[in-house]
This record gives C-alpha cells, sequence and structure tokens, in this order.
C-alpha cells in the first residue's frame, strides 16, 4: 500500500456532498441546545424551586458522561419508552418511523443543552450586578434591562465559549456514524474501506472539518470584535 | 551616589524621556513631581531597568551600566543595588507577608533561613506589621500592603529605594500610615527617589524636588525653592492645579 | 430492540464493565503524561515569541483543536505507520494502544499548551516586575512567582481537560481497543440489554468525571489558600478584579468549550 495524494483530492470530492449532513446535525444540536441551555441556565440562576435539582442534575449527568452513552441510551431508550407509551395508549405510531438521523438530532440538542446551559450563566454571571441597577435606575423594567443591557453584554462575555461549544458540536457529529447516519466521517469511512486507502480519505476528512473549524473560529472573532467595540482597552 | 546621565525613553516614535541628568547624592530624598504623562514614573521605572531606557547611563556608586548595551549581568547587578515600591504594591499574590519580605533574601541574596526571616519579621515590626506576618495580601488592606512591599524593599538593603506613586492606589484614609512608615525610614538616612502627589509629604520630607514635564526635568531645586519660589512658567501652572491651597498658607 | 428492560441487570454489568477500567485509566493517564509533556513543550515558543517555532506551535494546535479526536485516531492508525514506512520504520506490528495514546497524547497537549499559556498571561504582569525589581533572574522569577500563581489558575481548566479526556477514550474502541465503552458494546450485543449495559457505563463514567472534579476542586482550594474570597477587610480597587478577570478569561480561552465527546 503506497501513499496516494492524488487520492486525497478524489476522497475530498466524495465527501463535499455529505457536508449539509454534518452541518445539519451541528446547527440543530446547537440552536435546540441553547433553547434547551438558556432554560437550564435561568432555573439555576433564579433557582426555581423542584426544578432548580433536576436541571443541575442534568447538567452534572450530560457534562460528567460521554456524548457517545448518551446517543446510545437515547437510540435504544427512546424506542422502548416511545413503543411503551404507544401501546398504552394505543397511539399508531411507532420508533421505527424515527428516522435515524432523529436519534443524532435528539441525543446532540441534549448533550448540547447541557454545555450551554453553562455557557449562558457564566455570560449572565459575567455581566456586572450594577449594570442591571444602573438600568432600573433610569427607569427600564426588568425585561427592558435584560434585552438591552444585560443579554448583550452576557452574548459579548461568552462568544469564546460560545464558539467552543460549537465547534465541540461540529466535532460530536462525527458520532453519528453510530447510528448509521452518513455524515463527513462515515462517508470517509465508506470511501476508505472500498478503495483500500484510508489514509488518504482520513486526511481529506480531516482537512475539512480543520477548515470548517477555522471559519467558526474566524466568525466568532469577527463578531467579538464587532460587538466588543465598547470593551476596547480593556484589561486583558 | 546616583548619577543619571541622558537618560532617553521613546515609545513607538514617542520621545517619553528626553536626555534626562539626575543626580543624587546618599542619603538624600527626592521627590519627583510632574503631571501624569510627563514621565516621571517611566524614569523611575528605568533606574531599575523595568524600563529599558533608549540610552544614557546609570550610575550607582563606582557601578555603572551603559544603556545601549547593558549585558543581563549588569541589568542584575543593578537591580540588586535598587528596590521598588509599587503603585499597585505587587506583593507575591501566593506568598504571605512575611514569606514575601524572606523571598529576596532566601532567593537573591541566599541568606539562611533562619537569618531571613528574623530580619523579615524585624522589619515587618518596623512598619508596624509584627501581628500581621501570617497574612495572605488578598487579606490585608491597600495601606497594610504597601507597608509589606515597603518592608519587602527595605529586606534587600539596597542602595536606593524607588518609590513608584506609592498612595496613589489608596483609600484616602488609608495614606496616611503608608506616609508616616516612608517619613520614618527616610529620617534613618536611606536614599530615595520618590514619585507622589503628596504635596505636603514632599514640602516635609524631601531634600530635593523635580519637577517634569514632557520628558524633561523643568526645574529643580530645595522644596522650599521649587514650592515657593518656582522660576518656570509651567512649574508655577502645576503647583496652583494640584495646591490651591499653598496659595493660602504663602 | 433486545430483551426487556430489567434493572438489576445494571448491577451485574456494573463489575464486568469495571473489569476494563484499567485500561481506560491506562490510556487516560499516559496520554496525559504525554500531553503535559507535549503542551509545554508547544506553550514555550508562543510564550517566548520564538519566530519560526512560534508558528509550527500555532498550526500544531489549530489542527489538533480543528479536527475530531475520532478522524484524528483513524488518521494516526492508518496514517502513522504509511509515513514511517516511507523513513524504512515498520510499526504495523506495535499493539493499537499505542496508537491510541500517541493520538490522545498528542490531542490533549494541544489543549494543554493552550492552557499553559492562558495560565501564565494571566497572571499580574506586576508580579514580575516585583520579582524583576528584588533581583530576581528571569528562571527565578518564573519557578518561584509566576509558576506556582499559574499553576492555581491552570486548575480548573486541567479538570475540565482530565475529563474530556476521560469521555474522549470512549471512542477508543473504534479501533478495537477493549476499553469500557467497548466492553459495553460486547455486553450489550452478547445479552440484548443494551440500554442496561448503557446505563452501567453512564454510571461509571459519572464517579469518575465526578471524582476528578472534587479532587482537583480540592488542590485548587489548597492552591488558592492565598486568595482569601470572603476577607473582611476591604478591597481596594485593581489587582484584584482584574485578576478574576483574567482568570475568567484564560478559562475562556484555553478550555476545550466543556464539551468533550
Amino acid at each position: 500500500m503506497k501513499l496516494d495524494p492524488s487520492f486525497i483530492w478524489t476522497a475530498f470530492l466524495q465527501l463535499l456532498s455529505v457536508i449539509p449532513t454534518t452541518l445539519y446535525i451541528t446547527i440543530v444540536s446547537v440552536l435546540v441546545g441553547f433553547l434547551i441551555g438558556t432554560c437550564v441556565a435561568l432555573i439555576r440562576i433564579y433557582k426555581v424551586p423542584v426544578l432548580y435539582p433536576v436541571a443541575a442534575g442534568y447538567v452534572t449527568f450530560i457534562r460528567g458522561t460521554p456524548m457517545l452513552t448518551h446517543l446510545l441510551l437515547i437510540y435504544f431508550g427512546l424506542p422502548m419508552i416511545i413503543d411503551g407509551l404507544a401501546v398504552h395508549y394505543g397511539w399508531s405510531f411507532r420508533a421505527a418511523s424515527i428516522p435515524m438521523i432523529g436519534f443524532a438530532y435528539i441525543s446532540f440538542s441534549i448533550t448540547a443543552g447541557a454545555y450551554m446551559s453553562e455557557v449562558v450563566r457564566s455570560g449572565l454571571l459575567a455581566v456586572d450586578k450594577g449594570q442591571l441597577e444602573a438600568a432600573h435606575a433610569v427607569g427600564m423594567t426588568t425585561p427592558q434591562a435584560l434585552r438591552r443591557i444585560v443579554c448583550p453584554q452576557a452574548l459579548a462575555a461568552s462568544l469564546p465559549n460560545l464558539s467552543n461549544s460549537v465547534i465541540g458540536m461540529l466535532h460530536g457529529s462525527t458520532l453519528a456514524f453510530t447510528v448509521s447516519v452518513v455524515d463527513i466521517n462515515a462517508k470517509a469511512q465508506i470511501v476508505a474501506s472500498t478503495n483500500w486507502k484510508f489514509f488518504e480519505a482520513y486526511l481529506a476528512a480531516a482537512l475539512i472539518f480543520w477548515g470548517l473549524t477555522v471559519l467558526i473560529e474566524r466568525a466568532a472573532a469577527l463578531i467579538e470584535k464587532r460587538i466588543n467595540l465598547y470593551n476596547r482597552g480593556g484589561v486583558a | 551616589m546616583i548619577k543619571l546621565r541622558g537618560i532617553s525613553k521613546s515609545f513607538g516614535r514617542q520621545q517619553v524621556l528626553n536626555h534626562i541628568d539626575l543626580t543624587v547624592t546618599k542619603g538624600e530624598v527626592v521627590v519627583i513631581l510632574g503631571p501624569s504623562g510627563s514621565g516621571k514614573t517611566t524614569l523611575l521605572r528605568c533606574v531599575n531597568y523595568l524600563e529599558k531606557p533608549s540610552s544614557g547611563e546609570i550610575a550607582i556608586g563606582d557601578f555603572s551600566v551603559n544603556c545601549k548595551h547593558a549585558r543581563k549581568k549588569e541589568i542584575h547587578q543593578l537591580r540588586q543595588k535598587t528596590a521598588m515600591v509599587f503603585q499597585q504594591y505587587n506583593l507575591f499574590r501566593h506568598k504571605t507577608a512575611l514569606e514575601n519580605v524572606m523571598e529576596g533574601l532566601l532567593v537573591v541574596k541566599k541568606l539562611p533561613k533562619e537569618d531571613a526571616r528574623k530580619r523579615s519579621i524585624a522589619l515587618l515590626e518596623k512598619v508596624g506589621l509584627g501581628s500581621k506576618l501570617d497574612a495572605y495580601p488578598s487579606q490585608l488592606s491597600g495601606g497594610q500592603q504597601q507597608r509589606v512591599g515597603i518592608a519587602r524593599a527595605l529586606a534587600m538593603e539596597p542602595e536606593v529605594i524607588l518609590f513608584d506613586e506609592p498612595t496613589s492606589a489608596l483609600d484616602p484614609e488609608l495614606v496616611g500610615e503608608v506616609l508616616a512608615v516612608i517619613r520614618k525610614i527616610a529620617k534613618e538616612g536611606i536614599t530615595m527617589i520618590v514619585v507622589t502627589h503628596e504635596m505636603s509629604f514632599a514640602r516635609d520630607v524631601a531634600n530635593h524636588v523635580v519637577f517634569m514635564d514632557g520628558g524633561l526635568i523643568v526645574e529643580e531645586g530645595t522644596p522650599v525653592e521649587v514650592f515657593n519660589h518656582p522660576r518656570e512658567e509651567r512649574t508655577k501652572q502645576f503647583l496652583k492645579r494640584i495646591t490651591p491651597e499653598l496659595n493660602y498658607s504663602i | 430492540m433486545g430483551e426487556p428492560f430489567d434493572f438489576s441487570y445494571v448491577w451485574s454489568f456494573l463489575p464486568k464493565l469495571l473489569s476494563t477500567l484499567s485500561t481506560t485509566l491506562l490510556i487516560v493517564v499516559s496520554s496525559l503524561l504525554a500531553g503535559i509533556i507535549v503542551g509545554f513543550i508547544v506553550a514555550l515558543p508562543r510564550l517566548y515569541k520564538v519566530p519560526v517555532l512560534r508558528t509550527l506551535s500555532e498550526i500544531y494546535i489549530s489542527f489538533f483543536r480543528g479536527t475530531p479526536i475520532l478522524i484524528q485516531l483513524f488518521l494516526f492508525y492508518y496514517g502513522l505507520p504509511e509515513i514511517l514506512k516511507l523513513v524504512q520504520v515498520d510499526v504495523t506490528r506495535a499493539p493499537v494502544l499505542v496508537f491510541v495514546i500517541l493520538t490522545y497524547g498528542l490531542h490533549t497537549g494541544a489543549y494543554m499548551s493552550e492552557m499553559i499559556r492562558a495560565s501564565v498571561t494571566a497572571v499580574d504582569k506586576g508580579q514580575v516586575e516585583a520579582a524583576y525589581a528584588a533581583g530576581m533572574t528571569g528562571y527565578q522569577a518564573f519557578t518561584r512567582i509566576v509558576l506556582p500563581q499559574a499553576l492555581a489558575i491552570a486548575v480548573p481548566v486541567f479538570s475540565n481537560l482530565v475529563i474530556a479526556l476521560l469521555k474522549d477514550t470512549s471512542l477508543a474502541f473504534t479501533l478495537g481497543v477493549m476499553e469500557m465503552t467497548g466492553k459495553a458494546q460486547t455486553l450489550g450485543a452478547v445479552t440484548q440489554h443494551f440500554i442496561e449495559t448503557y446505563i452501567a457505563l453512564a454510571l461509571i463514567y459519572l464517579v469518575i468525571s465526578f471524582s476528578i472534579e472534587k479532587l482537583l476542586g480540592m488542590a485548587e482550594h489548597r492552591l488558592l489558600r492565598h486568595e482569601d474570597r470572603n476577607s473582611p477587610v476591604k478591597k481596594t480597587f485593581g489587582i484584584h478584579r482584574n485578576r478574576s478577570y483574567r482568570r475568567i478569561i484564560a478559562e475562556m480561552e484555553s478550555g476545550k468549550g466543556g464539551v468533550g465527546l
């Protein structure tokens, strides 16, 4: 087996077709994760009774276990729960009609939710308490103050974490192969084994991921620069 | 005796110090005054090479350093002959008050631990912190931290102690305790160069007052000369702005 | 799918999975050591702004942070033997575990170097100045003043990285290493009690992560004993607040964003 540089390009072209799959998984999990994360963060910041320990437990569990186990638990556990309920209530819906990628969406969103909640929480906590007081002092209502004063600052503060999380989910999407979703990683495996050129195929996949990651980092840096204008000349 | 000759320093295109000459005799307390941005802190930091002067010569006793081609060893020696008290105290955060004072004695002077300890305790008692030996900087008030800073500088037995606005970061009610300590050691004949905005302190303690503006020494002399009979217009303007009370007292 | 759910299987699977815990921990500990060494080597050119080497460090970090660990595993497993063959070294018979540890070591090394760099730069500049002013040499200032403080700043990030590494090792099964996740998959396939195995698996990971976090939390507490956060004495402005802000920044810059696979 000899190194075949030209095959890297061949593999690269074949992998291009599945980039959308990887991106879908990433985007869905990040967006849904952000929603879950915001709710969880608010529950934890305001120490909502009953929900608070649930939220804390959720975050601890997800952060303490590999993303792969979340996916496997959802993949094997969810159908059992759904079918159990379906039989019990006489629904016609069966778990078998959930597409494979659905499991990836659900599981990764749950994973992302826990990490996002930490991002949102640290972002909100990074905003000085005086800012809210000042907003109240000029007569804003709390929702106004949150929307106009606190959130923009929190977003600016959490942007580096946010971009790290997006990159984390992008990389995490490679796990989708375990539920037979053909993303970049799975496609690389297929291309590699049909042509018996593993190194070249994975090199192509690595280059694509590297490119996507750099793109996300650049975008985050750009946005950060724009919203952080007010923060120029800071301590860091 | 400390002699600065032709000290210049520029940051990029901006010339911060322009051929400064200054002589400090042994046991003298020199106070440097001037508006912010006049280069007084930079000058002080040049004396122990925390800023590298672009050119000039620094001489302490027989030892002298040509700033154009100073060697690492020379810089190291220069720093051992000087000590600095910082505006932001800069106590080592992970060490107690006692350990802060001992650190230089152990690492630089290579004193045995017991000797270093005894000397440090004596110094901390001298600055009135005999009861705070084991406190970490974060457990001390600003005034206390600065007094540890002074003890730390004294411990090295330097030829000169450089004070960089030692009371500027302090709450007003804590300024007095720090100035009192500086006064006390000034009386013991320790050579000092002090950058400060405390005018009454400067009048009382200084033997020699230097007024800087725009990277130049505009005027220098005894406190009486500079405060009561300033010759230069810029000095007059500055004194008028910073010490309105002087107008009454004269 | 599989046999009906029976919680008692979770308990009976625990010891079976734990029998492979040593493999998981072996991977974690060896790659951690490798990662720390690599991290220092990669961080130094950036800290001291050495030309050329610094750029190489940046590319190294960008690559290992920019590609999924799963892809890296395959890349090294398949690629390294081929590259080494070009220089007449045959590693095709080397155990898989070597490739796995090497990959995790290089991967975590990139994150470690960012952690080291961020922690060192987070130490207040005044600390170094004070050390120099006291007559210390650069080496003395670094080892006695900067390093101990940087260490304390680094602990929370380090803790996250160790946990991320632990979780990442769950992918070693893809190369056929029989660590905990690999064992869980075989157990599931044999008994058809998938959910029970994965619950047991998750529990073990959870306990280990939790212990790592608690242990390193204690270490941090000890290293930060000088930062008396509830001190009754009023703090003036300046250093103290800067520092905590710097710490947050340090954590943001170098963390894995929390997401370990």
